[in-house]
Order: structure tokens, then sequence, then C-alpha cells
């Protein structure tokens, strides 16, 4: 997903738009809905600060940071108690240790295989036909959560289609998947000695399954932004405040690129 | 099959000296010398691995060693191992294993099939050997299983394995008290080498040329050790990306006088580098730690990632093979075999004493630590490579446990009571995740988005430390 978050004093726009492999044209679109919906010319926008995998792709950017430190700026805005970010998103999970003014202490990150990351569940939900939406409220149901063994989405995908045609319930598969991605998750932010509160930023953080498996898993009550497939864009956006007061205070002009939203051909 | 296929060529890796330039023609002269060699037949040629003390006994008996390692490495920097390592998995090995292992085992089996070497070999390719010398050491299990699995492809080319122990550490005792019996052993093993050697080569040891040439690797030991100190300074002159080159001559080359001169010429350009203020680093922000895991040979231009962020590394724990003889405290001896051995001792307990001295340390958390701020460490950085097991799990470790017993960063936090208090942290550290030479476990865009992300965190405890 691109999304796009606009500051003033406070969230005055934000955007949540589909990604994809146009990147470059996408972030143009969803840039031009948020101006629209916040009433604003491009120019009028002072500093723009773009993060997350595709950061290098936004052509209007004026800087970029990785969604680690924007995770954790957008986390302690909004949770000023806020030690430990987890943010489990559609291609990876981080773990975030922070301190009181959200500077990060430590990370993990699990790049390396979609079985720890939002995706093993998006994977899992189409295979039992049931929404995303639905499947966290529909985990919490289960009585008798299924034990998922594969630790392979692919192989996972296997095993609950055959534990559905056994008669597993669809809420015990979803729970024991919920079970199963939390612990993998639990096992990789061990390493940074979750210390509270703990939030769950990301599309994980919409899924109330998971983050009961997970708060049960770590000992620990979890908490989740109103919206948290938008603290990253957040962070960029207090990211990129921060810069402009900094320069403002030492009188020093910032280096912009041009306001300009064009259509990029895709080949 | 794919295996005949070909990785694109990397992206050539700047080196900030003009010594760790030279090393890649210097590795290329080294194995194309092996072939010729192999086509004189002068020389008998024995496949074996880096650190096992052993060079000296090789090379007074005029053998040319082949480093089996080295050439899987070569594979990986030329990113052209994966059709070796596909030809061990079609023999039914798992890619889990040693992918060194894997890539020797994958070619050695090519080479004999064919009678010739395969199709594009680098550098020429890996000549056959006449004899294989394995170690059981405590190093690593490929070291005593490879060779056997390459038997299956060369039955008529014979293995002697030497045995390489130490005595492990153990805080209450004192190692000296049990080391004679480890060197009596050990001492054993070089003699019953010295003996497979003699009758493979037909010649006799000549000791007083034995005893020349391990006088030679120790003034190149001691040299290394003057060499890389020089890294203390501060614009640091030479990063471990170019210390992955020049561990060439310190792994493959000791017992030669070009071993020893590369060392004086670095030590010169070392020494003209720190006199103009040149760091690796134009602006040098961060000083970093290589504080293990073999590199990903394929992705070596992490290092210049790294740097143009500002970010040098002074110091690295891998291939430093050599330890300050004069701090050793070894027993004397005529001897040569003897002193190989001490010197085996003193190498792998190099660290005990002084991890003694710090509560709840161990001697590799302690080489960490005396690293650290010997050269003015920032941050450490490890690398999991996912086939080189019995490292890796252990270095896992040394970074929890250096985390425990090590918090060198003073930061100041709101306390309970709503006052400043000063409490300490542990050094940032990230683990890059990969293998040595299998680039299918790498990422190019997840390993540099870590590498950022690290940057940031780098920084951000710079500006914590300077509020």
């Amino acid at each position: 997903m691109t999304k796009v978050v606009i500051l003033n004093q406070g969230v005055i726009a934000s955007v949540i738009g589909p990604t994809g492999p146009e990147q470059r044209r996408l972030a143009n679109k969803v840039m031009e809905e948020a101006l629209n919906k916040a009433s604003l010319s491009f120019s009028q926008i002072t500093y723009i600060v773009s993060t997350g995998y595709g950061r290098i792709n936004v052509p209007f950017s004026d800087k970029q940071f990785t969604e680690i430190t924007c995770h954790a700026k957008g986390i302690i805005h909004l949770f000023p108690k806020a030690r430990t970010v987890i943010d489990i998103g559609g291609q990876d999970v981080k773990g975030i240790k922070i301190d009181g003014s959200g500077k990060i202490l430590d990370f993990v990150m699990n790049d390396k295989c979609a079985a720890g990351s939002g995706r093993f569940i998006e994977v899992i939900a189409d295979t039992l036909g049931v929404s995303l939406d639905r499947v966290g409220e529909l985990s919490l149901r289960s009585r008798s959560p299924a034990k998922i063994s594969n630790i392979c989405t692919i192989w996972a995908q296997q095993e609950v289609a055959s534990s559905l045609a056994e008669g597993v319930a669809v809420e015990d598969l979803l729970a024991g998947v919920h079970q199963s991605l939390a612990e993998r998750i639990v096992r990789m932010v061990s390493r940074l000695k979750v210390e509270p509160s703990v939030i769950v930023t990301g599309g994980g953080g919409m899924n109330r399954g998971l983050i009961k498996a997970l708060s049960e898993q770590l000992g620990q009550a979890i908490l989740v932004p109103e919206a948290p497939l938008l603290t990253g864009a957040l962070g960029a956006a207090l990211m990129g405040k921060e810069i402009v007061e900094k320069a403002r205070k030492s009188h020093t002009v910032l280096e912009t690129r041009e306001r300009i939203l064009e259509e990029i051909e895709v080949l | 099959m794919a295996e005949e296929q070909k990785e694109a060529k990397p992206k050539k890796r700047m080196t900030a000296t003009k010594a760790a330039a030279t090393i890649g023609p210097m590795v290329k002269e080294f194995i194309t010398g092996t072939l010729q060699a192999r086509a004189e037949g002068k020389q008998k040629l024995a496949y074996t691995f880096i650190v096992c003390h052993h060079e000296e006994i090789f090379r007074a008996l005029d053998v040319i060693p082949i480093w089996t390692e080295n050439f899987a490495g070569v594979c990986g920097a030329k990113r052209d191992a994966e059709r070796f390592l596909q030809r061990a998995e079609s023999l039914g090995l798992s890619r889990s294993l040693c992918t060194y292992a894997l890539c020797g085992i994958g070619f050695d089996q090519w080479r004999e099939e064919l009678g010739q070497m395969p199709p594009d070999a680098p550098w020429g390719g890996m000549a056959r050997p006449d004899f294989m010398i394995s170690s059981g050491q405590i190093l690593c299990d490929p070291r005593s299983k490879w060779y056997q699995a390459s038997q299956q492809f060369m039955p008529d080319v014979p293995i002697y394995n030497i045995d390489l122990p130490y005595p492990l550490f153990q805080r209450n005792q004192d190692h000296r008290d049990v080391w004679e019996y480890y060197h009596k052993y050990i001492v054993k093993q070089l003699r019953g080498l010295v003996s497979f050697i003699e009758e493979q080569t037909k010649k006799k040891m000549d000791y007083d040329r034995l005893r020349e040439l391990v006088d030679l690797s120790d003034r190149t030991w001691n040299l290394i050790e003057e060499t890389y100190d020089l890294r203390k300074a501060v614009p640091c002159p030479m990063g471990t990306g170019d210390a992955m080159n020049t561990m060439v001559p310190i792994n493959f080359m000791m017992a030669t006088q070009k071993a020893y001169d590369f060392f004086l010429d670095l030590k010169k350009e070392l020494e003209e580098k720190i006199a103009k203020g040149e760091g690796e680093v134009e602006d040098e922000k961060y000083r970093l730690m290589w504080g293990g895991g073999l590199p990903a040979w394929y992705a070596l231009n992490d290092f210049n990632y790294f740097n143009s962020k500002g970010a040098s590394f002074p110091v690295e724990t891998t291939y430093r093979m050599v330890a300050p003889l004069h701090q050793m405290d070894l027993p004397e001896t005529k001897d040569p075999i003897e002193h190989l051995a001490w010197r085996w001792l003193g190498y792998w307990t190099f660290w005990y004493d002084r991890a003694k001295k710090r509560p709840d340390s161990e001697p590799d958390v302690e080489r960490l630590i005396n690293r650290i701020e010997e050269y003015k460490i920032d941050g450490v950085v490890m690398h999991e490579a996912f086939s080189c097991r019995t490292w890796h799990v252990g270095l896992i470790w040394q970074l929890h446990h250096l985390a425990k017993i090590y918090k060198p960063i003073p930061l100041y936090v709101v306390g309970k009571d709503g006052r400043k208090e000063k409490v300490y942290r542990e050094l940032p550290s990230l683990i890059l995740e990969s293998d040595i030479i299998d680039m299918t476990s790498y990422s190019e865009l997840d390993t540099r988005n870590k590498i950022d992300a690290f940057i940031e965190t780098l920084e951000s405890v710079r500006m914590n430390k300077a509020a």
C-alpha cells in the first residue's frame, strides 16, 4: 500500500492507496488525492519525506528515511510511553526498541520469509475463502485453535487446505494461523528484550485475532493506533516537520525538489 | 541444466589501499600457478584448509597447497558458484550444508566426470590434487568430511587427517594446567603429517629450512599485528572491505617472503595515509567493527555502501588469524614442530586470561570488547551465513553476551521521579543474513534497507549522547 500524511499543526489529510509495480506513478496519484482532500496545491507543501521499501521511487521527495525511523517517530508521537514497536506488514515484520524521545535503540527485521509476515495470513485467508477484514474477528470465535506445524507459507497453505477437508472449523484454523505467526514474531522480537508499552502497527494491527495471540505469547498488553497503516507515513511527516523547524531556527534554506506531479510513463 | 549459466559479473568493489587492489591478480596468479604446476608434474599439490598452522611443513617439503575454501570463495566473488552448488545438490547433498564444501564437491565431481576442467571454470579451475590434508579440529565439521565426500570421485587420491584440538575455556581452570597434554598430542599429529608428506613426495624434511620458514611466519605474524594496529587511527586508513582482500596473504601465503613483503608495503602505505590524514571514508562519521561471520563474497560492494554513509570498519575479527607472539608467553623450543604446536595453542587461548579478569566474560566476547575499546567502535556488524553452522550459532550468542556484560553508551533518561538519570546501554548491532557464496539467500534491497536503518540508529544514538 502507498500512504500519504499531510501535516501542519496536526494531520490535515491522509490517504491509503494501492502500490504494485508502477510505484512512481502511484506515488504521484496518491499524492494528488491527498492534496485534493486537504484542498492544497502542491506548491504549498513545505517539505516531503518518503519512507518504506519504495522510498527511493517517490520522484518528488526531498529526503528519505527508513520505515524503522519513521515508525518509531510516528508511534512515540501517538504513544509517548511506547518502548517497543512491532510493525507487521505484508512484506516483512520489524521489531523496534525506542527510548522516550522516539530514538531507535535497536531493531530486528524478518525480510527473508513470507511465513513471518502479514502475507502468511493473506495467503491462508485466500485459501479459506475468508476476506482479510473478517479474519481477526472470526478467529476469536475459536475454542480449539488448530496446530499449524509447517513454517513455509506454501506448505502451511496445503496443510490448512487438507485440515479444512478433514472438517476442522475455519475459526480454529485461523486461530492456529495467528498463533503460528505470533510465535514467529515473538521469537524474533525477543532478541530486543521487549519492554512496555508494546505497540503493534502496520496491517497486522488491524487483526484482533493476531493481536490477541501476540499479547498472550508476549505476556504483555498490546496497544494499537487508531490508523495502524498510517504510522510510518505519519512518522515521515513528523521527520519532515522537524527538519523544517530546525532549518527555520538556524535560518538555513532547505533544498527541495520541484513541486510537480507528472504522469510517468510506465513501460 | 541451469548449471551452464553464469551470473552477471559483479560491480567491482573499490579498495581504499593500493595493496588491497593487488590481491585479485595475486590470487589469480596463485590459482593459475597451481594449474601450471599440475601440468608440469614436478611438484606435488595438496588440497587443504586454512588456519591449520601447517603451511611451513608444506613449503619445506615443496608441496603446493590448494586452498579449497579459497577456490569456493573465488567462485562466490565471481558470482559463479551456483552451477557447482546445483551439481552438488544433484548428487543428493543438501543446500543447508557448508556451501564452500558443496561448491568444492560439485566442482570435483564435474572435473572428474569430464576428465578436464568444467567449462569456463573460474580462473582456470581448481587443480586435481595428489593428496588431501583434512583437519579434525574444533573449528568446523566440513574440515574432516568434505574431502571424504570428494574422494568418492577421486578414489586414488589419499587423505591424511590432522587433529588440532585446544583446551576449551573454563573460568575456574588455568588452561596451562592441561596444555602440555594437548601440545604432546598436536606435536604427534604434525610429525605424522611430516611422515605422510615425506612418503608422498619421496623427500626428507629439511629441519633447518623448516625452522627458517617458521621464523619467517612468526615475523610475519608480528608484522601483521603491527600493520593492523595502524587502523586504530582516526580517520581509519583501511577498512574491513580491504581486509577481506588482505586476508589472502594471512591465510593462503603464510611462510612465504611474498606475504612478509606484502605487509611491509601495506604498513608503509598505511603510515603514509595516516600522515596525510587520509581515511577509508572521506568524512568518517561512524567506526564499525565486523564482529564475525565470513562475508558474503558476492556482495563485498556492501562495504562500499557502508562507506558511502560515512561508516568505516577499522577492525574485524574475521580472518585476523594472528596474534602478537610476544604476548603469548610460549615455552621456548628449538624444534620447529614443537613451536608450531605451541603457537597453535597460544593463538587459540590468547584471550583466556583477559576474559577471566572481567566478570562473566568469555574469550570471544573479551576479544570484541578489547577491539571496541582499542579501535573506538560505534557499532558492531555481524554476518549470519546460514550454511556456516559452527561459527554462526556462536556469533548470535556472542552478540547477546556482549550486550549483557558490556554497556558503554551513557544516556540520559527521565527517571520515575521526573528527574534526569544517567543510564548505560549496549552498543548498537546489526546482523546481516545471507550466505558466504549462495546468492539465492541474498537480497541487496533488504540488506541495504537494514544498513540504512542501522545508520539511522547510530545517528540517533549519537544525537542522544550529544544531548
